[in-house]
């Protein structure tokens, strides 16, 4: 392992811990929003993930302006990407909630291990 | 035990994770890989070439306008997947456990929403429209739209808001994002070029650069409107379903 | 440029029209929207078999969006492993939506079809999408399209166990997604771009081989789930077994096998198998796929002998094919190869015709016991009759095509020296004749025998009746496409 880097991309690692906690909350917590939560946890982890990749240091936001050289612009394409992660995100929330309202409407609980029987959807 | 599990298994990722954030390249150096191979060319040559001096709209618009295509259709698959779940056009069902709670928003509330909302409208066409030079652009602009009309069904319940935006005048507007997009891949066709061109050949410069000019903004336009109709169907959608638990009992 | 050019966009851009345009149709006339997605899914029908002509006389045809250079725009890259698949996603998929439309208009509120068909026509495009694009992050996009639409479309009858699947199957596929989209990130972090031709050539030069080696983790992983593999199969047989019956047979002959051709792109296109400095890891998670693709065989066919519950038992059965595929794709010999790919077909036709057939008896009965199913040879003969025929294909006994695509994977091992692995799948094979013949059995040798013939309607067997000749055709008539499928395995091999 090479600590020296790891200790300078500390964004990365970040975005790591997030992603873990994420991943913990959608298997672990009975709660089925809570779930949800961690799966928006996730994704916003993957998306400090692409824009710290696309940063540079001290650089400028990728607007051509008079005076700033294209070479000190931060990279727009994990911009643009993220962009659409983060359209896919809320749509795949949108659907988990609507999916959750009907559920709390046959069950009258959002409870995974009651719904389920036994354990959560994993 | 089940626990026990997922917490060895977190860790087995998060080792193998962290490992390889430690072999990444150095954050912020300038000389990345991702930094010498492809965005220089866009940052350089992004406004002549996609017409668009916000390189981050150049990107969406033009070199990856076919992942926005998709994108705006992944939003479109979301809201026929929100009302087909929860049935929007089956008849009946108008109102929420809001309206019927009796209790209303204060004078105070609706007349400050009636003046914020054509304000908050109005700096969304802003962003929707500057989005070509600086930061802004379809997506962001509808989500400022769709929180707008949040906030008036909030104060005003839901009746209000469905009689102003009715179903017949929504559903046509859900689909002009992709609708929009699609119209300016097929004009690339009709002039015989490749499918999400926007610069048409055998044109005069003025007269190529004017046409590529009006069609990134009727697709934004449409991002724009289209997203905040999106997000306002879908709550719309999302909250008429409370009547089901809650029987009116107004006092 | 011609027009013939531009058919690799518009077999994508065309249904996406369709889709958007179907609630427009919806509200003005509800009972136009069938019709209509029909006369969408057969333009593209037009489109992908107009290219087959184009692709094997140059084996690839590329598209480039927006007319910018591959690496700088988005490219459309068909090779005839793509216009194999979008061929089956387009056949099938038209006869499961000419299915569809007795027993939606059955099963579904009124209110829900025009969505109905929309989801449908966006699952149909972005599929093919998915299949043809060379653009990493593209693929993404379509893998989220697809993915949400079929978690809509198994919780579209809003039923107690559909939308509790539905969540279960989103959980999943949603965290299966972003993990994908961590891998994508760790990629592009350290080769600097997103076209898959591209980034094989770019992990050649080498340096950061050991973050490329996590993003294959993390890939494989990701569509893992999609495919439904051994120890992340868990949502499938509740989401199959529960969506409507259309449904079931399109996320089972199509939807999971997106999650094998995801695999397989990123085994042989961005991570080619002539890579020096990533072989070790490569060659071991091939290996480690193989294993899991292996006891998919047996524990699901185990698991589909056990069911009382006769969609549940096809679920289980499209899980243990999904091992047949991988491992066929995993013994990395022409042979193991051709005839993983050769399965895809087998099973996406026998498959949906098991699900359709399914479909229909519930339709006409509303029982889905393997013991209720008695005396229905004689009562809905055609039906029964394509379950028995689309039977052989399952189980791979010949002249059908599952037989080929078998012998096929079976002759992989052989090459491979994997005696174990033959061992198993003529295990899997063993066990799929107990449960396939089990039900054939009920259905023509256990009376009573209702008097007379009270068949489904047409819609719903003619579409069941041609799946199951399909089997029979591609088995007899196996060397129409086995050749060139042959020299497409062996260039997915060199990489």
């Amino acid at each position: 392992m090479n600590f020296n880097r790891i200790a300078h991309n500390l964004n990365y690692v970040s975005s790591v811990v997030l992603f873990l906690l994420g991943l913990y909350a959608v298997a672990v917590k009975p709660n089925l929003v809570k779930k949800i939560m961690g799966l928006n946890i996730m994704e916003t982890s993957v998306f400090l993930f692409m824009v710290s990749i696309g940063m540079v240091g001290s650089g400028n936001a990728p607007v051509v302006t008079e005076g700033v050289k294209p070479a000190t612009m931060v990279n727009p394409i994990p911009q643009a990407l993220i962009l659409t992660g983060i359209v896919v995100a809320v749509s795949t929330t949108a659907v988990a909630l609507s999916l959750c309202i009907k559920i709390h409407e046959h069950y009258g609980t959002l409870n995974a291990s009651e719904i389920l029987g036994t354990g959560g959807p994993f | 035990m089940r626990k026990a599990i997922v917490v060895l298994a977190l860790v087995g990722i998060g080792v193998m994770l962290i490992y390889a954030v430690g072999e990444m390249p150095p954050m912020g150096d300038s000389g990345n890989p991702d930094k010498v191979h492809i965005a220089p060319r866009y940052l350089e040559h992004g406004e002549e070439e996609a017409g668009a001096s916000n390189v981050i709209t150049a990107v969406i618009l033009n070199y990856r306008g076919y992942d926005t295509m998709g994108e705006v259709a992944v939003i479109f698959c979301a809201l026929c997947a929100v009302v087909a779940i929860l049935n929007r056009e089956k008849p009946g069902l108008s109102r929420t456990s809001m309206d019927v709670s009796g209790v209303k928003a204060s004078v105070v509330v609706r007349t400050t929403i009636r003046f914020l909302v054509p304000v908050i409208i109005f700096f969304a066409v802003y962003i929707i429209l500057h989005g070509e030079s600086t930061p802004g652009g379809g997506f962001q602009g509808g989500a400022i739209i769709g929180a707008s009309i949040i906030l008036f069904t909030l104060a005003f319940g839901l009746p209000e808001s469905t009689r102003k935006l009715p179903l017949r005048f929504r559903i046509p507007l859900e689909s002009f994002a992709v609708i929009a997009f699609l119209a300016a891949g097929f004009t690339g066709i009709v002039f015989g070029v490749h499918f999400l061109t926007y610069l048409m050949p055998g044109l005069s410069e003025y007269a190529a650069e004017t046409i590529r000019h009006i069609m990134m903004m009727v697709i934004e336009i449409g991002i724009g409107f289209a997203g905040g109709i999106i997000f306002t169907s879908i709550m719309f959608a999302m909250i008429r379903e409370d009547q089901c638990e809650l029987q009116p009992d107004s006092p | 440029m011609s027009f013939s050019s531009q058919y690799p966009i518009l077999l994508e851009a065309v249904p996406l029209a369709f889709a958007a345009l179907c609630p427009i149709v919806g509200m003005w006339k509800r009972k136009l929207c069938f019709p209509f997605s029909v006369a969408g899914v057969l333009a593209t029908n037009f489109f992908i078999f107009s290219l087959w002509g184009k692709v094997t006389s140059t084996n690839t045809v590329t598209y480039a969006l927006g007319g910018w250079r591959p690496p700088f725009g988005i490219q459309i890259r068909i090779d005839y492993v793509g216009l194999f698949i979008a061929s089956i996603i387009g056949a099938v998929g038209l006869l499961v939506l000419i299915y569809s439309w007795r027993y939606v208009s059955h099963e579904l509120e009124e209110e829900k079809c025009t969505y109905y068909y929309t989801l449908y026509l966006l699952l149909f495009a972005s599929m093919l999408g998915f299949t043809v694009t060379g653009d990493i992050f593209n693929m993404f996009v379509f893998m989220e399209i697809f993915s949400i639409a079929s978690y809509a479309l198994v919780g579209i009858t809003g039923q107690r166990r559909a939308v509790r699947a539905a969540l279960k199957y989103l959980l999943m596929g949603a965290t299966s997604s972003i993990i994908v989209l961590l891998a994508i990130a760790f990629l592009y972090g350290t080769v600097g771009s997103l076209n898959m031709e591209d980034i094989a050539g770019r992990l050649q030069v080498g340096g950061y081989t050991s973050v490329a080696g996590v993003a294959l983790v993390l890939f494989l992983i990701g569509f893992a789930v999609k495919a439904a593999l051994f120890p992340v199969h868990v949502w499938l047989p509740d989401a199959h077994s529960i969506a409507p019956s259309p449904i079931s047979a399109v996320l089972s002959a199509l939807v999971i096998k997106m999650g094998v051709l995801g695999i397989l792109r990123i085994f042989f296109t961005v991570y080619t198998p002539g890579f020096a400095d990533l072989s070790g890891t490569w060659n071991a998670l091939t290996q480690a796929v193989a294993w899991c693709a292996a006891i998919s065989i047996v524990l699901a066919s185990i698991m589909a002998i056990i069911q009382r519950d006769f969609k549940v038992m096809i679920a289980y059965s499209s899980i243990a094919h999904i091992g047949y595929i991988l491992l066929g794709v995993c013994m990395l010999t022409d042979r193991g190869l051709t005839g993983g790919l050769y399965n895809i077909l087998a099973h996406a036709l026998g498959k949906s015709c098991f699900f359709l057939v399914a479909g229909a008896i519930i339709y006409k009965h509303g029982f889905r016991r393997i013991t209720s199913l008695r005396g229905l040879g004689r009562s809905m003969p055609v039906t029964a009759g394509a379950f028995a025929v689309a039977s052989l294909s399952i189980v791979g006994l010949p002249p059908s095509a599952g037989f080929i695509a078998k012998w096929y994977i079976l002759w992989g091992c052989l090459q491979k020296h994997q005696y174990a692995f033959v061992v198993m799948v003529l295990l899997g094979s063993l066990l799929a004749a107990v449960y396939c013949f089990r039900v054939v059995y009920y259905m023509f040798f256990v009376g009573p025998y209702g008097d007379g013939i009270d068949e489904a309607p047409a819609t719903m067997f003619v579409p069941a009746a041609s799946l199951a000749a399909g089997t029979l055709f591609f088995g007899i008539f196996a060397t129409l496409i086995l050749p060139s499928l042959g020299s497409a395995a062996r260039a997915l091999l060199a990489g």
